[in-house]
């Protein structure tokens, strides 16, 4: 989410540090998601004081049968490259559901979204992304 | 081509990538439907490359390193003491006591209720209030005024029992009461003790007195009342003080 490892890092010990101080004070996280909840709004934080990612046009085209040959293609960095672009919540949400470790209650519970929100986050992220891999890997796509 | 309603949509929209994690009822029955709909097998073989691509995402040992400990940062179980303790739960728990308290206080003043209670309650509460002055001065055995009561004021069966029969008495006075009727009152030598007798209530329906068995103790604002009825008569003995200072006369008749 912050397209840095080091700035990553931080936020991940600023975070611990954080529980392990509210555990001194006799009121430790209640779940694992607190977490997840902490370091999200960290890495928010974060991204807003730091380099803005170039806004990217807001194409979008229905998935397609061929996405995951055309995925296939990509190295990991290019997903992680792409998703960190992403505004705000899809970024969080796609990040969220594409780990596969959370069901969208948990999702919704993390990012403090409704259903529908979180939903629309997700479709147009589908959607964008495959216009960008049309766009990153045709020949793929024609195929 | 059939078609999504759009709250099924919605939860399609977030189907989990692998089909086995479906959290509830509402999103196995989004998947199943789901299925059905062209488009969908395309989004979830999508997801899943995408997934596959997340998980292929090389970590650096130095990141792995993070999560070696990963169960150092589980929540914090409560244990018992701690939940127990818990402001709100102390709460609700003070809650139910007193609830329980006060609903167990009802249940036994039900339990101890009888016909005339609340004229009895009343007339420990005259028995309060009078000063011996009141009283026109009568000195004789408590078991002889039945006589006087009948002969001057026509109170039939108003006889006090035969445990409070040899009590000196000090004075007696008869007064109407709005909701007791015609109470005669007796004041005791004893422990400043005085006698009640008033008329029991009567069944609404058939006429009869409402009578029941024994003694049945009552209890108002340091005064403590021992009633028994008989033949359609209230006999109230009352005292000031707790109930153990009327037992003893309750326990041996005396003859």
């Amino acid at each position: 989410m912050t397209g840095e490892a080091s700035k990553a890092q931080d936020i991940f010990q600023d975070t611990l540090r954080e529980a392990a101080f509210l555990a001194a004070k006799g009121e430790p996280p209640a779940n694992r998601y607190w977490f997840f909840r902490e370091a999200r709004w960290r890495c928010l934080d974060v991204v807003a004081h730091g380099v803005q990612p170039e806004q990217r046009a807001n194409e979008s085209t229905e998935v397609s049968p061929q996405a995951p040959e055309q995925i296939e293609q990509l190295e990991p960095e290019q997903l992680a490259i792409w998703i960190s672009a992403a505004p705000e919540p899809q970024r969080s949400g796609l990040a969220l559901y594409y780990l596969d470790e959370f069901n969208y209650r948990e999702m919704m519970s993390i990012l403090g979204l409704k259903l529908n929100e979180l939903s629309r986050a997700l479709a147009s992220g589908r959607r964008e992304f495959q216009a960008w891999l049309n766009a990153t890997v045709p020949a793929a796509a024609r195929e | 081509m059939k078609r999504l309603s759009r709250g099924l949509r919605t939860l399609a929209d977030c189907a989990p990538i692998a089909n086995t994690k479906a959290p509830d009822r509402r999103m196995r029955t989004a998947v199943s439907r789901a299925k059905r709909i062209e488009g969908f097998a395309a989004q979830q073989s999508f997801d899943r490359a995408v997934a596959k691509l997340v998980q292929a995402t090389p970590v650096t040992p130095e990141i792995q390193e993070w999560f070696a400990n990963e169960k150092m940062a589980e929540g914090a179980k409560r244990n018992w003491r701690k939940t127990a303790f818990h402001p709100a739960i102390l709460a609700i728990g003070i809650a139910l006591v007193v609830i329980a308290v006060v609903a167990w206080i009802k249940f036994d003043e039900q339990m101890h209720a009888f016909p005339g209670t609340a004229t009895a309650k009343k007339l420990l509460n005259v028995a309060a209030m009078t000063r011996p002055s009141e009283f026109e001065p009568v000195q004789t055995e408590a078991g002889t005024l039945n006589d006087l009561f009948f002969m001057k004021y026509r109170l039939e069966h108003y006889d006090v029992p035969r445990e409070f029969s040899r009590q000196q008495t000090i004075g007696v006075r008869v007064f109407d009461d709005d909701e007791a009727g015609q109470v005669a009152q007796i004041g005791l030598a004893e422990k400043r003790m005085q006698l009640f007798l008033f008329p029991g209530r009567r069944d609404s329906k058939t006429g009869k007195p409402e009578e029941f068995e024994g003694w049945r103790y009552i209890e108002q604002e340091g005064w403590t009342g021992a009633v028994q009825a008989r033949k359609g008569v209230l006999f109230m003995a009352a005292v000031r003080g707790p109930k153990k200072d009327l037992a003893p006369y309750l326990s041996k008749p005396k003859e």
